[in-house]
């Protein structure tokens, strides 16, 4: 349908081998720096991830720096440890009303902090992250997500989980869409109740193919993730949108997880270099933008933002909201 | 690097990339052109040691060097001999990080590189490691023992059944050896049928009857005070406990996952009493309790005949093993106590208050 339309593609150009040069360093330096190298070593990754992704053949950029997320990490720890200490202690001492207080404060604590995980790490990222010299940002406000998560969040436990696909859908699309570049911005229209189907047909077709359908339920949701995204540049008559489209095939996905499951597991994890750069192979590979869009026209608009405590905490809740 | 090598250009305005070429102007200036919007070549001049000039290369195939504060002018070159020529004079003038000269060794053979991390952890688990937590654990204070023992024996008091007359007995036997100098040991009778005895850091030490009462010569029970005393004295306790709490924390840096140090603790404290001190901590006590024997005017030969009555133990009652289960090899350490003993000589002491002392003691 739309054959015609000049299209721009994603690449991944990193290498396994250089990739697991990174890696080994960076475990290195945080083995003899007894952990304190964590932030730097994180942030090397990354620029590494960012530095080897192309979009038509220009690659992206990292401008996060160890320096930053070592204070972000530091002032995620301390706040790990106001809201997760008073249980511990509680049961260490075995306190019981510490305990109790304490855990109260940890299940509201972990769900309060949720929305700010998301809402600082997106801010976080997106300022650190430029492509062309232009910096992405984010221009969502921490109450209008507050506000969605809690009455979506209600809902989901009201029905037992099961309109957590709306509660997905709708951080996700609030989220993607006040994300930016430059002058140009983004647009996500994720719809829960498609989400929601997408899902339940998935699960129970891996049900009844034994597990065998789970490869071409992943290839779904990724595809639902690009396909309803896109990206509009410039304003009134000139405006103008590029569609990503995804050309992932179930057997792809197959191919991608089972053979990266064996590296993984045949190599005892060294081979956790070369896994994850088929994965980012697999993924940006797969991603095209179609549309007329002209890339050369945004405007540099976004500020620095640098603080990286939510995305620190993120990490160290084991948190992945970048997926 | 006279050479001019192709780049691209972004100005930090747009997203507009401009092609460009860059070379080296001088002792010590990039000097960038780019063919502008409306056709006229434009030059400018960056000087490399520039604090605002930051680069990052990937290997030798791109660098990416940004100039300036945000939004920074970025010039992305992909031309290999520029950048490894570029890297070299990074290097020269001091500018190359540590970080990218240790990335430019593990590059070069990353397999190599692997193998001498791999050896550089083995080597620091296995000896450097336990040296570190050794030192460490000297350094502690020694009243941090005297706390920890006393904690953990006021723990386990009330399951142990104690003849508080002979322990006023032992404790007069044992201070006229002074098994342990450093600390002040409490000692602890207790009726048990274990042939067993066992210290605490810092200073408590049983003795079940079990043992005691297998005894015939006063040589035998200096030479188990002596033993245990040893522990305390050298703190093996605090010794073994920093050690595993050392394994412990670089195996958790290494899975990143730092969770259950402070279990590492309890659990700890709480094994000392069945934990088996290892081999060369157990002829370590040997050896000085041998000496601290002597010291107190006790022939160091009693040690030898403490351990033929233990392999004895072994072999008349399989089933009461616990002392000998950590102390293993009994026939080495035989062998090893009588070297010792002829090289300290002997003592010809009759001392009749032990003597005494002993068969009050250990008579029914």
């Amino acid at each position: 349908m739309d054959l015609l339309q000049p299209r721009k593609r994603f690449a991944f150009t990193g290498q396994g081998g250089d990739l697991f040069s990174v890696l080994i360093v960076n475990w290195l330096l945080t083995i003899v720096t007894l952990g304190l190298y964590y932030p730097w070593a994180k942030a090397r990754k990354l620029q590494y991830y960012y530095e080897h992704s192309e979009l038509d053949g220009h690659p992206f950029h990292f401008h996060g720096t160890g320096r930053e997320m070592f204070k972000g990490f530091i002032k995620a720890v301390l706040l790990i440890v106001l809201v997760f200490g008073p249980f511990y202690v509680g049961s260490i001492l075995q306190k019981p009303m510490l305990m109790i207080g304490g855990l109260i404060l940890l299940l509201v604590g972990s769900m309060a902090l949720f929305p700010l995980i998301i809402h600082g790490s997106y801010r976080y990222r997106s300022s650190r992250s430029s492509w062309r010299g232009i910096h992405f940002g984010y221009r969502g406000i921490l109450k209008e997500l507050y506000s969605i998560c809690l009455r979506d969040g209600f809902i989901t436990l009201v029905t037992c989980g099961l309109y957590s696909a709306w509660l997905q859908m709708n951080v996700r699309s609030y989220v993607l869409s006040h994300l930016r570049y430059g002058s140009s911005r983004f647009t996500y229209k994720g719809d829960g109740g498609d989400y929601f189907l997408l899902n339940l047909k998935g699960y129970f077709l891996t049900l009844f193919t034994l597990g065998i359908y789970f490869f071409w339920w992943m290839k779904d949701r990724f595809n639902y993730y690009v396909d309803n995204l896109s990206w509009t540049v410039g304003e009134g008559a000139d405006q103008r949108t590029m569609r990503f489209r995804s050309t992932a095939t179930g057997g792809d996905m197959f191919a991608l997880m089972v053979v990266n499951f064996l590296i993984v597991v045949f190599t005892l994890g060294i081979g956790l270099a070369w896994a994850e750069v088929r994965l980012m192979r697999f993924a940006l590979s797969n991603i095209e933008m179609v549309g007329d869009a002209d890339l050369d026209k945004v405007v540099q608009t976004e500020d620095e933002h640098k603080n990286a405590l939510a995305d620190d905490l993120g990490d160290l809740m084991d948190f992945d909201i970048f997926l | 690097m006279e050479r001019k090598a192709p780049a691209i250009y972004y100005d930090g305005l747009t997203s507009k990339p401009w092609e460009a070429l860059v070379s080296v102007h001088g002792s010590n200036t990039l000097e960038v052109s780019v063919v502008g919007a409306d056709g006229r070549p434009e030059t400018f001049h960056w000087p490399m040691e520039h604090k605002g000039l930051q680069w990052e290369r990937s290997g030798n195939h791109m660098l990416r060097l940004h100039f300036g504060d945000h939004p920074r002018k970025v010039l992305i070159v992909r031309d290999e001999l520029f950048v490894q020529s570029f890297a070299l004079r990074m290097r020269y003038s001091g500018r190359q990080g540590t970080y990218d000269r240790v990335l430019s060794a593990a590059r070069s053979g990353p397999a190599l590189f692997f193998l001498a991390v791999i050896g550089l952890l083995v080597g620091g688990y296995l000896w450097a490691l336990p040296w570190a937590s050794e030192r460490l654990a000297l350094l502690m204070p020694r009243s941090m023992d005297v706390q920890l023992g006393d904690a953990m024996y006021a723990g386990m008091a009330p399951s142990l059944n104690e003849d508080t007359a002979r322990s006023a007995i032992l404790q007069r036997f044992a201070d006229q050896l002074q098994v342990a100098p450093g600390f002040k040991p409490t000692f602890h009778y207790v009726s048990d049928d274990q042939v067993n005895a066992f210290a605490m850091p810092g200073g408590h030490i049983v003795v079940f009857s079990g043992i005691a009462e297998k005894m015939t010569k006063p040589g035998q029970l200096a030479a188990l005070l002596a033993h245990e005393g040893t522990h305390v004295e050298e703190r093996h306790s605090t010794r073994m406990i920093m050690r595993s709490m050392g394994s412990y924390v670089f195996l958790s840096l290494l899975l990143g996952d730092l969770s259950g140090v402070v279990g590492v603790i309890a659990q700890n404290a709480d094994n000392i009493r069945g934990m088996g001190y290892s081999r060369s901590l157990e002829s370590e006590a040997d050896a000085t309790g041998q000496e601290r024997m002597k010291a107190g005017g006790v022939d160091p030969e009693g040690m030898v005949h403490l351990l033929e009555l233990l392999e004895q133990e072994a072999q008349d009652m399989p089933e009461e093993l616990s002392f000998l289960s950590s102390h293993p090899l009994t026939k080495e350490r035989i062998a090893k106590a009588r070297a010792k003993a002829a090289e300290l000589g002997q003592v010809n002491v009759a001392d009749s208050l032990q003597a005494t002392l002993f068969e009050q003691l250990v008579k029914p």
